[in-house]
């Protein structure tokens, strides 16, 4: 599809999920009645206006664009939805092997029932790839297709839903809604539609709770909503920018001790004088309680420096932080906007910092804190951070939250030796989440978008059969509820005429339906230009713009029809008389509409239709400054996506281990009841060390870089379940060392957080051995 | 870590669901103060000394976030804690409902079904808001096996020491009878067996 040249008010909202700019300006300011200091009351119908012509235009294939930007915008979308649709199957990916965790360790205890080994074991089955299917009828295609249309072009039936369901019930609907309904991450209806449909929810929230203290603190559907959404791909790729580099360096420093209570630090410092002289002198007893800690001389002058380096450590944290302001994405925002507004609205009197508290509830707490702690669990860095840069992460945590609230230090009174951080910046801090609300609203684009779905034919979902039925399942469990909030005539006649929900079907036989999506109640197109209160001089002048556009970005860079001061005529009339018959098209057309321009009284030839001619430069200059943007946007989705696949790799590992951790339980018992099987022993397979380091099995290595070319490892599987590590060295017959190892300690070890196998002269990476196992000693599949 | 002294240490944690009162009952319990502010926590350790049935224990109690995106550092407090204040706010069942995951995920983790745990329900000065009946949190009490139960009022320092003291004597029963199977049961068997290795490189 060819990009029309008014594609910018497209690429500024999409881009806005991750950044760029303020979105709705920059299409406001490519207006053409943006240079007269008139236009306010119209701008926002001539926003509409681009996007109606945009829309219109959005099949013309007369001419495919193919310069840098064209291509790289493309390379974008590609990126774009090859992130949304892997982001999606990490959630699904994610789930499993959250449910699989909470279940090996009660198989390596042995504490499992068979029943619910099966049940386990029914998780594992197919659960990597779902097959494309379709409905049996059509019928059912249709109706469904009318339902999900109607789901997602009116967000405030998922809106009720989301509020009425129960915690168990939520993540079910929110997969669906966040990565199916509105899984196109990067796409501005589907992302303003669920925006809206946030609105609705948090608005409701505050509708609901008594006083201001306990907004958004409780775990609810909201507050699950919120997480899940971070979780899409511009929240990630924001995290990554901010804080990946930030956090890295810091648990770099594993010995790096920043521990500022004074009861811990007392407690390190009498430890390790104990260790050093053996004895711990009568002057320093155990257990005195935080006062007397915090008075020992020694341990404030621990303390003072650590204190310093804190507050530099968070300082830079934090002007990262503000110094992304831009990068921040639009949906996020939004929502802080959103927070502001509703709070302004129910409690009048709300001072700043009130505000401000609830923003950085959900900014920081929500949002940036919980990957500061935990940054594996947001993929920023790779293993688990050591203690020491643990708790130092936790200390810059909390700093950023009593910035952004207003700490009593009546909790823990240590704290209080930080207030010059908090004092020092919370005029920054609360400037920043005021700024976090400076963001556009999208309605009257919304509004335009929706249009735009309605006239297209080619809407399609791509959904699975169970996703189906679960929205389905869960429209009629609460369908008595749902009625009393608001009007659901519409809703309910789907719903009649699609009688009771099906249940789930076995996971086996889960499909993934394409769904072409479209309105029962079908508004004509023509009805548009009246609705919106456009003039034929508006759709005149707009067709006119784009049409130069695309001629100046098709023409070649030698005609001198594109050099400057442009020429609209000689544009035109090089155009028309080239052989290439879109190109020729093009060219008559845009010497007609600039004649229907001069008609309408709208432009002149005597100035050379000026401010048409000014608006054309200025678009190009803009199209020019956005392939960069493009170029970059693309470089930082590139990082994200990859991200993204790795953990993929990290997740379906995950399950492959447990899988044939499950087949060895389970063909073992198997073995006891009936006759012993035939055992085969696999192996042995030889490993170099050299091929071992590379693949990051090994992670730390005692041998000396000399003699590794000496070493090889042999691994031998006796039965299922069990292997034979051995050592080698080149030249001699028996192995250095030899190790026993059961899968079931392997995994052990891996829920307990053990990274380390340690085998003497090598230290083993628990994850990547348990990887490597799977890979060459799969057995064949129960 | 046993101390040379006569006083004991215990690592109690506390856990519930976001804005329930935990810290406002831990505050309440260490520092006999009212905390009016809106000041959600992501982590805070406490420590307090207290007379129980004439022995003077250590309590090392940490006030955990209740914000579920926090959950992730959950685990890491479950092994090191002895006993789990459990809160809940009368004022929300589904903050009630939160607590039978948590449960779950302590007895998993500590691989056994008897560690000291104390159900809370906070708030209940707020009588007027009450969404939680006191038979519902009995029932759920029943369920664990008699697990024991108060009502509390952070605000009015109701009850607040009681279930502090309740489940330190439960933890300090609970030693007494691990030391006694520990001596009984082997050691966990060390991972692997290492043989044979003699070569210097």
């Amino acid at each position: 599809m060819a990009l029309t040249m008014l594609a910018p008010s497209r690429t500024s909202t999409s881009s806005s999920s991750s950044n760029v700019n303020p979105y709705p300006q920059v299409t406001r300011q490519n207006t053409f009645s943006s240079s007269d200091g008139t236009r306010s009351a119209r701008t926002s119908k001539r926003y509409s206006v681009t996007a109606l012509y945009m829309s219109m235009h959005a099949h013309d294939k007369d001419i495919e664009i193919e310069d840098d930007l064209a291509r790289v915008q493309k390379t974008l979308r590609d990126l774009k939805a090859k992130i949304s649709s892997q982001s999606k199957k990490n959630f699904v990916l994610e789930k499993d092997v959250r449910y699989l965790d909470s279940r090996i360790a009660l198989l390596i205890q042995n504490r499992m029932a068979l029943e619910e080994q099966n049940e386990v074991a029914s998780h594992l089955e197919d659960s990597v790839e779902i097959l494309e299917g379709t409905f049996p009828s059509d019928q059912k295609t249709q109706q469904y297709g009318n339902l999900f249309f109607l789901l997602q072009s009116e967000p405030r039936h998922i809106a009720a839903l989301c509020r009425l369901v129960t915690m168990a019930e939520i993540d079910a609907l929110l997969q669906t809604v966040m990565f199916t309904i509105y899984g196109n991450q990067y796409e501005s209806r589907e992302e303003h539609l669920l925006l809206t449909m946030f609105q609705s929810v948090l608005s409701a929230q505050f509708d609901t709770t008594p006083e201001y203290s306990s907004l958004l603190r409780a775990n609810t559907p909201v507050s699950r909503m919120m997480t899940t959404y971070t979780r899409r791909g511009p929240g990630q790729s924001y995290l990554k920018t901010v804080l990946a580099d930030q956090i890295n360096s810091l648990i770099e420093h594993k010995d790096l001790n920043l521990e500022i209570n004074p009861l811990k630090v007392y407690e390190q410092m009498i430890k390790q004088i104990e260790e050093d002289t053996g004895t711990l002198p009568s002057n320093m007893p155990r257990g005195i309680s935080a006062e007397e800690a915090a008075e020992n001389p020694q341990v404030q002058a621990i303390i003072e420096p650590r204190l310093t380096m804190l507050m530099k450590i968070a300082n830079s944290f934090l002007t990262t932080i503000i110094d992304n302001l831009n990068e921040t994405p639009y949906g996020i925002r939004w929502i802080c906007k959103q927070i502001r507004s509703l709070t302004k609205r129910k409690y009048p009197d709300a001072k700043e910092q009130v505000i401000c508290t609830l923003i950085g509830g959900f900014f920081f707490l929500r949002f940036l804190n919980p990957a500061i702690v935990t940054p594996r669990s947001y993929m920023l860095v790779d293993g688990m951070p050591s203690e020491h840069p643990r708790r130092t992460l936790t200390l810059i945590a909390k700093m950023l939250q009593n910035l952004a609230n207003k700490p009593s230090y009546a909790k823990e009174p240590y704290m209080a030796s930080l207030a010059p951080f908090v004092h020092h910046n919370k005029a920054r801090i609360n400037k920043f989440l005021m700024d976090l609300c400076e963001v556009g609203d999208f309605y009257e684009s919304l509004e335009m978008d929706q249009y735009v779905a309605l006239s297209k034919k080619d809407l399609e979902l791509s959904i699975t059969l169970n996703e189906i039925y679960t929205t389905h399942q869960l429209l009629e469990k609460h369908a008595k509820e749902l009625n009393k909030a608001q009007d659901v005539s519409h809703l309910n006649v789907l719903l009649a005429e699609l009688g009771p929900a099906p249940a789930q079907v076995p996971r086996k036989e889960n499909r993934v339906i394409t769904l072409p999506l479209y309105s029962r109640w079908e508004s004509a197109i023509d009805d548009l230009t009246a609705a919106l209160d456009i003039t034929q001089e508006d759709v005149c002048y707009m067709e006119a713009k784009s049409t130069f556009v695309q001629l100046l970005r098709t023409l070649p860079a030698t005609s001198p029809a594109v050099r400057k001061p442009l020429n609209l005529t000689k544009i035109a009339d090089t155009a028309a008389k080239m052989r290439d018959m879109g190109m020729f098209r093009k060219g008559m057309r845009a010497l007609e509409l600039l004649e229907q321009l001069r008609d309408l009284g709208v432009a002149t030839d005597q100035d050379g239709y000026l401010l048409l001619r000014e608006e054309v430069e200025q678009e190009l200059v803009h199209l020019g400054s956005l392939k960069d943007k493009v170029v970059e946007e693309t470089k930082k989705l590139d990082e994200v996506y990859k991200t993204i696949r790795d953990h993929n790799t990290y997740l379906v590992g995950q399950l492959e281990t447990y899988k044939s951790y499950l087949h060895n339980v389970r063909s073992q018992s198997e073995g006891k009841q009936r006759k012993q099987q035939k055992q085969t022993v696999l192996g042995p397979y030889k490993f170099t060390h050299q091929q071992l380091e590379k693949e990051g099995v090994i992670q730390k290595s005692n041998v000396p870089d000399n003699r590794r070319a000496n070493i090889f490892f042999n691994i031998t599987s006796p039965m299922p379940g069990t292997f034979v590590i051995s050592l080698h060295y080149k030249g001699r017959n028996r192995g250095l060392l030899e190790l026993d190892l059961k899968l079931d300690d392997l995994l052990e070890m891996q829920q307990n957080g053990q990274d380390e196998l340690d085998l003497e002269y090598v230290q083993f990476n628990v994850p990547k051995v348990l990887t490597l196992l799977n890979k060459r000693f799969a057995r064949k599949k129960w | 870590m046993s101390s040379r002294g006569t006083r004991r240490e215990y690592n109690i944690v506390v856990l519930g669901a976001g804005g329930v009162g935990k810290s406002c009952l831990t505050a309440q319990f260490v520092q006999n103060v009212w905390i009016e502010s809106y000041d959600p926590t992501i982590e805070d350790s406490y420590r307090k000394v207290i007379e129980v049935d004439g022995r003077s224990c250590v309590l090392e109690i940490l006030d955990t976030a209740g914000t579920e995106q926090f959950t992730a550092m959950r685990e890491i407090y479950m092994k090191t804690g002895q006993g789990f204040l459990l809160v809940y706010s009368i004022t929300s069942l589904s903050t009630l409902h939160e607590l039978t995951d948590l449960r779950d995920q302590i007895l998993r983790i500590k691989e056994t079904d008897h560690v000291p745990i104390v159900i809370v329900g906070n708030k209940s000065d707020l009588e007027e808001d009450r969404a939680v009946s006191r038979n519902r949190a009995i029932h759920l009490s029943q369920s664990w096996g008699r697990v024991p139960f108060y009502e509390t009022s952070a605000r009015k320092r109701q009850n607040v020491d009681e279930v502090f003291m309740d489940l330190c004597r439960q933890i300090m029963r609970n030693e007494a009878v691990l030391d006694e199977t520990r001596s009984e049961r082997s050691e966990k068997k060390p991972l692997g067996k290492k043989k044979g290795f003699c070569l210097i490189l």
